[in-house]
């Protein structure tokens, strides 16, 4: 009887032990996404695809937008750091919120960047492959004009995610010995990039008149492409099968490839996935996984006229 | 009772406020270092506000104030970006808000155009003079000073608390300080109560001598300063200097000037009245984001919550 009672007093501190072990288990993990940019149409995409895997997850998600104000973005992450979230995500430039970064850290307190930028304070940053978007456009140039032909490059030095993306594709023309770079051209961005590229194609076609002296425009991003197509169709030139790509597939861009006229292809980022992309890393550091990568990159999506209305 | 609530309602209910969030988050709220962290997160609007303070007394208004912080911290990034130490580009920053501010009052004093629509004007001549030098850009990364962007980011060390060290952050020391010479200037000199007599009716305050015209030119400079100091705390504060940072300060000083007016006897603004319409705002963000209050809920609950304070104060006079 003695025996009995023991065992049940036993079984019942086995049992309670185990329901604070799976009350503990069930506790919520915290997580924050903190963004001044919410209202652009990106940052909708990452946020809605974060959600969908938080939702999997059954985590404590809390969204902070702060309508464009940088220094609120800071003073949301110093209250989550006192609220002893388990990991904060942050969509903004991570040099503008240092102090952030530095809060979280002291606390110990991950952050992870969504498309953000690089930096030391950063777990990683999950954004999309500029070196393999420039090798999408500049493979596609070089296969459509087969290996040969003069070709005009739009690059901008000044801006590091447009310089990687002239590097990559100097790389891949320089690897045919029958393509030429008759022009480099850095355009006036001031205006927005289009009309100042416009101007510097109207001048490299009035440079070179002869039908078929150039076989196509890499653009290192829309902007230019985009200036680049308006030259050419003023200059009634659009019928010698010039090939121009861009990179960024912005609507203005999937507009003119789906128009099925010389602006043949761009590249898109895929804003869904890296939203999913952020969201599993949130999981992998939440389980104690150290990430090694403090990049982590999204594939990208060639745009042709076969899927620009997508 | 009904004065009594007039006069207190937006003191009572600061302090209700308090309560719900030290009873809902017992362990973050009422803390030590969540208060030094509210203090930082407050400074700059703080500063403003102060300086807002000083134009409401004469019952007047400057809409131009986050215009012109933004475009002090475009100034100041692009004087340091030049190679200028960085004490030459804070106190050029701060000489542009001070005759940003000097071309307000002229406009207002010298040539008699509304506040309202002066300085309306003069906001979208600061925000767009903010485009013009930084062409549209955000001036951050290297280009900032380091000590610059530290200065925010350190404080004066008050020991230990719960094991951790803490400080009290320098932005926090500024909006103290600049509240405390707001006080004396308006509470303890001529100066002051001259301007709240030209704000209680400015055709006596004429007649009686006040040489109203200055009075108001120097007033809405030192609010051109405030906003200038305010912009450069946030462009400290974030490292980095964009043409639009500052916009969002003026609604806000603006609506914690209005609170704090709800607290004074005859709903003229006072300067201490003002810190605590700024902490209101400060602490709802604060307290509703350790609750994981949506960000957009918050905006409705500000905007409810003036409503309701001045809303309070107007129904017992409107009896009479």
């Amino acid at each position: 009887m003695s025996i009995n009672k023991s065992a049940l007093a036993f079984a019942s501190i086995l049992l309670a032990t185990t329901a604070i072990g799976t009350s503990a288990a069930l506790a919520q993990a915290k997580v924050a996404i903190v963004t001044p940019y919410m209202a652009q149409p990106g940052t909708q995409f990452y946020v809605e695809a974060f959600e969908a895997v938080a939702a999997e997850n059954d985590w404590d998600l809390n969204v902070i937008d702060t309508a464009g104000d940088v220094a609120a973005v800071i003073s949301r992450m110093e209250d989550l750091v006192v609220q002893n979230v388990d990991a904060i995500v942050i969509n903004v430039d991570p040099t503008q919120v240092s102090a952030g970064l530095q809060a979280a850290s002291d606390a110990g307190i991950p952050v992870i960047g969504m498309d953000a930028g690089a930096d030391p304070l950063l777990v990683t940053n999950v954004t999309s492959n500029g070196y393999a978007m420039a090798a999408e456009t500049a493979t596609y140039v070089a296969d459509r004009i087969k290996g040969a032909g003069n070709v005009v490059m739009f690059v901008f030095e000044a801006f590091p995610p447009v310089q990687v993306r002239g590097v990559v594709a100097d790389a891949v023309f320089g690897n045919y010995p029958d393509i030429e770079i008759i022009d480099r051209v850095t355009p006036d961005v001031s205006d927005g990039g289009i009309a100042d590229s416009r101007a510097k194609m109207e001048a490299i076609l009035a440079a070179n008149p002869e039908p078929g002296s150039i076989n196509a425009v890499w653009a290192a991003w829309d902007q230019p492409a985009l200036g680049a197509l308006q030259a050419i169709e003023a200059a009634g030139r659009s019928g010698e099968g010039i090939v121009i790509t861009g990179i960024d597939a912005n609507p203005q861009a999937r507009e003119a490839i789906a128009a099925g006229g010389n602006f043949e292809a761009s590249v898109a980022q895929d804003f869904t996935g890296i939203g999913t992309a952020t969201a599993e890393a949130v999981a992998r550091v939440l389980a104690g996984e150290e990430i090694l990568q403090t990049v982590t990159y999204v594939p990208t999506k060639l745009v042709t006229a076969a899927n620009a209305a997508e | 009772m009904q004065l009594f609530i007039r006069r207190y309602g937006t003191l009572i209910g600061f302090v209700a406020i308090l309560a719900f969030f030290s009873i809902m988050l017992p362990g973050t709220f009422p803390t030590a270092r969540n208060w030094l962290n509210i203090s930082q997160q407050v400074s700059m609007l703080m500063v403003v506000a102060a300086g807002m303070t000083i134009v409401m007394v004469m019952g007047d208004f400057d809409l131009s104030v986050g215009s012109a912080a933004s475009l002090a911290g475009i100034v100041a990034a692009l004087m340091m970006v030049a190679g200028q130490p960085v004490w030459a580009a804070v106190a050029v920053a701060l000489v542009v808000g001070l005759l940003g501010g000097a071309f307000n009052g002229a406009m207002v004093s010298l040539v008699g155009i509304l506040p309202f629509i002066a300085t309306l004007a003069t906001m979208t001549m600061f925000s767009g003079l903010a485009f013009v030098v930084s062409g549209g850009k955000t001036i951050s990364g290297r280009a900032i000073p380091e000590e610059f962007g530290n200065f925010a980011r350190s404080g004066l060390p008050l020991g230990e608390w719960g094991g951790v060290a803490i400080s009290l952050p320098n932005l926090s020391i500024i909006a103290i300080v600049v509240v405390l010479a707001v006080w004396v200037m308006l509470e303890q000199t001529t100066f002051g109560r001259r301007l709240y007599a030209i704000g209680g009716n400015v055709e006596a305050a004429y007649l009686s001598g006040i040489n109203v015209r200055r009075l108001r030119l120097i007033a809405f400079s030192l609010t051109g300063l405030a906003a200038a100091a305010g912009g450069l705390m946030y462009a400290s504060r974030v490292a980095s200097a964009n043409p639009v940072q500052g916009s969002g300060l003026m609604l806000n000083a603006i609506a914690a000037v209005f609170l704090g007016t709800t607290m004074s006897r005859h709903g003229e603004p006072r300067i201490l009245a003002t810190a605590v319409g700024v902490l209101v705002l400060g602490v709802l963000d604060n307290g509703l984001t350790q609750m994981s209050v949506d960000s957009y809920i918050r905006q409705v609950l500000v905007g409810g919550l003036i409503l309701v304070a001045v809303g309070a104060g107007s129904v017992g006079q409107a009896r009479r």
